[in-house]
């Protein structure tokens, strides 16, 4: 029965991708206009040509290595510091109003300070993807220690575990994990997100000597010379790509992370 | 047990089919008809390079000489680089361009279907180098990292064609950044970049901070290159050829003024893009450019940039001189002009 549920849910699936598949190529051919609206076979005979050479290999590397450096960062400051604005009151009180004024500001706006801090290197297109990805980290992170069950802490109290530093690795942080997996899941769609934008400027990895590569990249160029199949292919690209990462992501959280968690719900 | 997938992808299918229909069946309808023209849209870009359409509606010429052909409103969309504004005309959001004769080819290639009816202007950009890097030769540019218009445009083209000519692989040997003139002076200007090579005026504000100097004029990369040109769609080349004669003359009329008066042009510029008058003026002063309005003149450079765009692998076929140009109407409005 399990098993044919599932070929059920595949079907469906398939079904719901061939659908809007057939729907694009029929939208495409009506409209007639490549630069409008580039047909679903025309972007995948863009891609076929672009995966024959080593240049799309190169966009992907790159935007990875920029993601892979906002991403840590992001993960490096936000854990950190949700851990200590949940845990201590007082440094919450503290950093809360900074906190508040610079989250709502959107990371195309640090664009300039990021070319004007870092230069045009890997490290400005970081530091844009760092911008969007921290805030639901920390936030995500503060959230899972401030709702951390008092019975949990006052068991472990009970049993010896005084010091915060015991309270906070042994307690609250394995109580908070789910919380900071979300964070984390949550920053990394908005950082992949911010790619396109931190490459817009055109920013360079060290990877590929003097040439600049990156999908986002790619999209305005291609966008400049109206080559709209190559366009949809990067777009897709970049969708397809966050897809693997996220679909990692779980995997690695639910086997490893959080594997102590079957069970608790279903 | 797979009938169900199959009424859902049936249903998706029709829903999308409907509104596919109706969002195109209006346009359908009006396809062979033409249309009773009242409005046009320009676009142009803030540069000296296109002072001829600021002239020629800051005097009110454009309503003024079309007026007799139905046009009863023109309206303008600035772009700050030729990429754009072909997007803006692919999505028939202007009638009329000026623009660098390289932007269109790429667009053209690509669909749009519009042509070259007149010159504009020729040369007109310099390559300015922060006053910290020595030049003796192109050679000294290995290795530095250069802003210009976006790819496709005027400026990458003749870039990309005398970095080449020089021996200096522009994809290995430099690094080339496409943005606009204005990010370009500020990535100059905060040494994130070490050069930009931009049209005019903007050469003339960076020596006039400072911080940077011109070393190469565009006109000693490739004498008498083409550069901006007047593009009009095929809609109005088809439905309204009178409308297109017209705005060859009035273009005709502003190139001449400018070039009789240009401390007027100067003062047109200014006032348009809001540069001081003195920068406006010097930069007419300084730069290799030449205004002009024969499409003939621009011809040749048109069709070797075609060439660079093709060996470059930015158009997917080599564009003609077909393709590209529609000199019937410059030429009968001479001839016209002669006999008067």
């Amino acid at each position: 029965m399990g098993q044919f549920l599932d070929i059920r849910k595949r079907i469906l699936e398939i079904t719901s991708v061939a659908s809007a598949i057939i729907i694009w190529e029929i939208i495409a051919r009506i409209i007639n206009k490549k630069y409008i609206l580039p047909s679903f076979l025309e972007v995948v005979t863009a891609f076929l040509e672009l995966a024959s050479g080593d240049e799309l290999y190169r966009d992907i590397l790159t935007s990875l290595n920029f993601f892979v450096i906002g991403m840590g960062a992001a993960i490096a400051v936000g854990i950190p510091l949700g851990i200590m604005m949940g845990w201590f009151k007082t440094f919450d009180k503290a950093v809360d109003p900074i906190i508040e004024v610079i989250r709502p500001i959107p990371p195309l706006a640090w664009i300039p300070f990021a070319i004007l801090w870092f230069g045009l290197t890997q490290y400005a297109a970081g530091f844009v993807i760092f911008v969007g990805a921290v805030f639901p980290i920390l936030v995500n992170t503060y959230t899972g220690f401030r709702n951390t069950p008092r019975v949990l802490v006052e068991s472990g109290k009970v049993l010896g575990c005084i010091k915060n530093r015991d309270l906070i690795f042994r307690i609250a942080l394995p109580a908070a994990l789910p919380s900071i997996a979300t964070g984390v899941r949550v920053g990394m769609g908005v950082g992949w997100m911010c790619v396109v934008a931190a490459e817009m400027f055109g920013v360079r990895t060290e990877m590929f000597g003097l040439s600049t590569y990156g999908i986002g990249w790619k999209i305005w160029h291609w966008n400049s010379l109206h080559h709209m199949d190559l366009v949809m292919t990067y777009m897709l690209g970049l969708g397809l790509i966050a897809l693997v990462i996220d679909r990692l992501f779980r995997y690695i959280v639910q086997e490893w992370w959080l594997k102590w968690q079957t069970g608790v719900v279903v | 047990m797979i009938i169900q997938p199959l009424k859902i992808i049936a249903a998706i299918l029709i829903t999308g089919i409907i509104i596919v229909s109706g969002c195109t069946s209006t346009p359908v309808q009006q396809e062979d008809e033409p249309t009773g023209l009242t409005e046009l849209r320009f676009g142009y870009q803030p540069s000296t390079h296109q002072i001829a359409y600021m002239a020629a509606d800051a005097k009110g010429w454009w309503l003024e000489d079309l007026a007799p052909y139905g046009i009863t409103s023109t309206g303008d969309f600035q772009f700050p680089t030729g990429a754009p504004e072909m997007q803006a005309m692919l999505a028939g959001e202007i009638d009329v361009a000026y623009v660098g004769s390289t932007p269109p080819l790429s667009a053209i290639d690509q669909g749009l279907e519009a042509k070259i009816v007149a010159g504009a202007q020729t040369q007109g950009s310099d390559l300015v180098l922060a006053n910290d890097l020595p030049y003796e030769s192109p050679q000294d540019l290995v290795g530095l990292k250069i802003a210009t218009f976006p790819s496709g445009t005027l400026q990458d083209t003749v870039l990309r064609k005398w970095l080449q000519d020089n021996d200096i692989d522009p994809q290995e040997d430099v690094t080339i950044l496409g943005m606009g003139g204005a990010p370009a002076i500020t990535a100059l200007a905060s040494g994130n970049v070490d050069a930009v090579f931009l049209p005019h005026p903007n050469p003339t504000v960076i020596e006039s901070e400072g911080y940077a100097r011109v070393i190469v004029q565009s006109g000693d990369m490739w004498p008498d290159h083409a550069c901006c040109v007047v593009l009009v769609t095929q809609e109005l080349i088809d439905e309204h050829p009178d409308v297109v004669e017209q705005i060859i003359r009035t273009h005709i009329k502003a190139t001449q003024y400018i070039i009789d008066n240009p401390d007027e042009a100067a003062q047109i510029f200014s006032d348009d893009i809001g540069v001081s008058y003195n920068i406006s003026s010097q930069s007419i002063q300084d730069w290799d450019g030449e205004w002009v309005s024969d499409p003939n003149i621009e011809l040749a450079t048109a069709l070797e940039y075609a060439k660079v765009q093709y060996d470059l692998g930015y158009t997917d076929k080599l564009l003609t001189q077909d393709d590209l140009f529609d000199l019937s109407f410059y030429n009968k409005v001479i001839a016209e002009m002669d006999e008067e």
